[in-house]
């Protein structure tokens, strides 16, 4: 689980030199990176499918980045994009083009849903995570005046 | 007869919102930005539509007597640099907090645009990091980690070279990938590598459509269907692309009489 963590973060580390990303702020992107991907790898560990992983892991992405654009004071799509990066399913698309390399139609069609699954389950996270921190934002400044 | 301070104000946040949307920014906060800079000018009327491939802006003082301006900034090209998003952020909030004048926030942004991303070999050795470490995490031995590092090197180099010529985006997916996944099997085939799929998925890890996938979904959530699916578009695309890519890598090599 440590190598994951390592890995993660050094490879987030360097999409965030391809993106230009601050200086200031590369390691805060890949600790963000490499938290998506050990949540990951602790769902892949624990029994769950590929799906409800990347799922967990674009969940995770998504709270850490919100909590660090607000607290450096910057656009959350400095983390998010980086930080995304490792979920998205290279390897997905990689197995798939074999299988149709290979003329196996059946498992074209498993590995390939599952590949656009898990590209659909990092979209519904992201837009999961940031409908609630919208909703939990306007409930916070609506108690606020409340008070 | 154009009112020449609104034609500055016009200039200052077209190109701003440019700036953004050629370094990947959403569209909704494009239009904000947008809009802000203005309504900090004290125009009254204001109504931005950017979509990645241009921004429409008119705006109105509000008087009775007062022409209504319109502008079409046609937007070509894109590179992302997560950078110069953080700092036209920074930039329109100092420009709306503080009374800095239209001339001087043009020379700001100017200087952001000319900035340049991190140096190439910079860049060069993170494209390397990124392919090795997942070759790494995809079950690669030590062996594969410097093959990837080697494939993501070259591919990388060789789509700053495709950029330089301006192909597009499919021609330069479509290369990238062909050639780091022919690097792979060359070095697999001379016996350095030992498990080829790690280092195939590794130095393809850096052309994946991430970027484009993000900001599609953040787009269509923020209600801009135009660019959230002209942005899904795009990752369709690149990832066919790269699909493409690497399978006709591996189907040439195998005509050729290669061990696959």
């Amino acid at each position: 689980m440590i190598w994951a963590f390592l890995f993660a973060f050094c490879s987030t580390v360097g999409f965030s030199i391809l993106f230009h990303v601050p200086k200031k702020h590369l390691a805060s992107a890949g600790f963000v990176g490499a938290l998506g991907w050990l949540t990951y790898t602790y769902f892949i560990i624990s029994g769950s499918g590929n799906i409800l992983a990347c799922f967990a892991g674009s969940c995770v992405v998504a709270i850490i980045s919100d909590v660090f654009s607000r607290a450096f004071k910057d656009a959350a799509t400095i983390f998010v994009i980086p930080g995304i990066l490792p979920l998205v399913p290279g390897a997905g698309m990689y197995y798939t083009m074999l299988a149709i390399l290979e003329g196996n139609v059946e498992k074209m069609a498993s590995t390939g849903t599952e590949t656009i699954l898990m590209a659909g389950s990092i979209a519904v996270a992201l837009l999961v995570i940031a409908s609630v921190t919208k909703l939990l934002t306007l409930l916070g400044r609506k108690l606020l005046t409340y008070f | 007869m154009i009112n020449q301070m609104q034609k500055k104000i016009l200039i200052l946040a077209l190109h701003a919102g440019e700036l953004m949307m050629k370094s990947g920014a959403e569209s909704y906060r494009v239009e904000d930005t947008i809009t802000r800079i203005c309504k900090a000018c004290k125009i009254p009327y204001v109504e931005v539509f950017a979509t990645p491939t241009g921004i429409f802006l008119s705006l109105d003082e509000g008087s009775p007597d007062s022409d209504m301006h319109t502008f079409i900034k046609r937007i070509k090209g894109s590179s992302i640099d997560l950078d110069k998003i953080s700092r036209i952020n920074h930039f329109s909030r100092e420009f709306t907090s503080t009374d800095l004048s239209i001339d001087a926030g043009l020379s700001i942004l100017k200087e952001i645009s000319n900035s340049k991303p991190y140096p190439l070999l910079l860049r060069i050795l993170g494209a390397a990091l990124v392919s090795s470490f997942f070759a790494l995490i995809f079950q690669g031995t030590f062996k594969d980690f410097f093959c990837a590092f080697f494939a993501g090197s070259c591919s990388y180099g060789l789509s700053v070279l495709l950029d330089k010529i301006e192909t597009n985006l499919f021609i330069r997916g479509f290369c990238c990938c062909a050639v780091a996944t022919l690097i792979a099997l060359g070095l697999f085939s001379i016996g350095l590598g030992v498990n080829l799929n790690s280092v195939i998925i590794g130095s393809i890890m850096i052309f994946l459509p991430g970027v484009a996938l993000t900001n599609a979904v953040r787009d269509t959530l923020a209600g801009d269907m135009v660019s959230g699916s002209s942005k899904g578009i795009e990752a369709v695309i690149i990832a066919v692309s790269i699909a493409s890519g690497v399978g006709v890598a591996i189907k040439l090599w195998t005509l050729m009489g290669g061990a696959f």
